[in-house]
């Protein structure tokens, strides 16, 4: 009851930062160029997905990634918390905004619920991966990471042996498509696919996980 | 026997000690030092945000990693730092919503009206924190510090790089802190800032404290000057030469004794005067005295 507590103290600076930052313009903005580009050519599913993944992206650059953010999460730990607690609320409060999105998507597009399930999925997934990153490297590793997501994040590891010779450098990337939270991996959780899932479900523990070491280590 | 409200017992790591103390309940001791001295290293051991090598930090008693002393002890640092977007009132809001989780006796609106009123920053809940100047910063910080009835304060440098006017403010505070019983060790580099506040003073130098004693005594130390009409070639024994002519400590010898031994040495004297020292020559005379034993 304790740590919900904490994480629900943690979650409720999201709507602050909402409307006083820009992440409140930014998701809107993400929103209205998505469903623009729906209208020529992306399919429903690869729109509410970006949503989900850029979103989290977003909201992990406006939630954790200003140093003056980083520099108060050990201040918060002299107060009765704790580190997973701490990780598990700024989580929620950065998959919140994005879920929101990808529900506003999918419906103007044509409300489908495996579709908007599939979204949000990916929404928890890549903010968990996109914390993990960002605490430790702050907002330029959160640009990187919405480029990346962007442009090959619907790109699916088997596409890049057209791509390159074999070698260290295309396993390295195959691997890293593989392991790291992936559209083209999500999209099979529309249908149901039980690796889709567990893979998000993975990314969801493991970079709260990661990022509940990393502000323990930062308070140590 | 003695209740203390903070002991640290040879701690040792990270460049620290080993360094012993004892606070009491209401006691406000300052610890001054240079930068890089270890005063901060040292807050941190007894908040129980760095883990010393050796030694242990008891917060009443209870080790500070035990959760029940952690809530005892509030820690401001030397650097504040909030989330720049959230008002005065919602920072204090999410603080209050941490202790309210641990225990149900105090609404965290309560909580945060005391540690408003607590700070000073009760006209400026509603500001954000980007608008916040130095000194409300460090309110601020204050506040939170202070807030669900903290029994031991740690303030990293609370007093320091304020005007006049804020430095006072908050100096009565945490005099008021004090005396409802809240122990108080406070750091600072600038030994002034601590002359009118702390009751006991603790000197660190490379991780070590290489001076304590009560503020009273240590400033009750009397210093005579005495302006010659020449420089002289060499100081008579326990003197030492200023730019206007000497001057040495009157420990434990009269006016009338010191300046006999200035006429002994034939010293052209034109006046003298006793001073009281004032907390930095004190803090600059250890630091040099314990590097002088050093290269010894």
């Amino acid at each position: 009851m304790r740590f919900l507590r904490c994480v629900h103290a943690e979650f409720l600076l999201v709507s602050p930062r909402l409307t006083r930052t820009r992440l409140g313009i930014s998701l809107l903005a993400l929103g209205a160029t998505l469903v623009w580009l729906s209208a020529r050519g992306f399919d429903a599913l690869t729109v509410t997905l970006q949503a989900g993944a850029l979103g989290a992206i977003l909201g992990a650059a406006a939630i954790v990634g200003n140093e003056e953010d980083r520099a108060a999460l050990t201040t918060a730990l002299t107060h009765p918390t704790t580190p997973l607690a701490v990780a598990t609320g700024r989580w929620l409060a950065i998959v919140l905004p994005a879920s929101v999105l990808t529900m506003a998507c999918t419906t103007a597009l044509g409300w489908h619920p495996g579709v908007a399930l599939a979204g949000v999925m990916t929404a928890a997934a890549v903010g968990s991966c996109a914390m993990a990153v960002v605490l430790p490297l702050g907002s330029s590793a959160a640009l990187a990471l919405f480029l990346f997501m962007a442009v090959a994040g619907t790109v699916a590891p088997e596409r890049l042996i057209d791509l390159a010779r074999p070698g260290v450098l295309r396993l390295t990337a195959a691997s890293a498509m593989e392991l790291g939270p992936a559209l083209w991996h999500y999209r099979d959780i529309v249908t149901g696919d039980l690796g889709a899932i567990i893979h998000a479900g993975a990314w969801n523990g493991l970079g709260i996980l990661i990022a509940s070491a990393f502000i323990a280590r930062r308070h140590r | 026997m003695t209740e203390y409200a903070l002991t640290l017992s040879d701690v040792t790591g990270r460049g620290l000690g080993p360094a012993s103390l004892a606070l009491l309940p209401g006691e406000i001791a300052g610890l001054v030092g240079p930068a890089g001295a270890g005063k901060t290293t040292l807050l941190r051991v007894a908040a129980g945000a760095s883990r010393p090598r050796t030694g242990e930090v008891r917060v009443w008693g209870m080790r500070v990693t035990n959760p029940a002393a952690r809530q005892l002890v509030g820690y401001a640092s030397d650097n504040p730092a909030f989330p720049r977007a959230l008002t005065v009132q919602e920072v204090l809001m999410y603080y209050a919503r941490l202790h309210g989780a641990v225990s149900n006796e105090r609404a965290p609106r309560g909580l945060v009206r005391e540690a408003l009123e607590i700070a000073g920053l009760t006209a400026a809940a509603e500001l954000r924190v980007e608008g916040l100047g130095r000194a409300d910063l460090h309110r601020l910080s204050l506040a939170q510090a202070a807030m669900g009835g903290r029994r031991v304060l740690l303030l990293d440098e609370t007093l320091s790089g304020l005007d006049a006017f804020a430095r006072r403010d908050l100096r009565s505070r945490i005099a008021r802190l004090a005396a409802e019983g809240v122990a108080v060790l406070i750091t600072s580099r600038d030994p002034a800032a601590l002359e009118r506040l702390a009751a006991r003073v603790l000197v660190m130098r490379e991780g070590r404290i290489v001076r304590a004693g009560p503020l009273a005594t240590l400033l009750g130390e009397r210093v005579l000057e005495v302006i010659l009409d020449a420089p002289p070639p060499e100081p008579p024994p326990g003197f030492r030469i200023t730019e206007a002519g000497l001057e040495a400590p009157l420990a434990g010898r009269t006016v009338e004794a010191a300046l006999a031994l200035c006429r002994a040495h034939r010293l052209p004297v034109r006046a003298s005067r006793v001073r009281v020292k004032s907390l930095e020559e004190i803090v600059l005379e250890t630091h040099d005295r314990h590097k002088e034993d050093l290269h010894a």
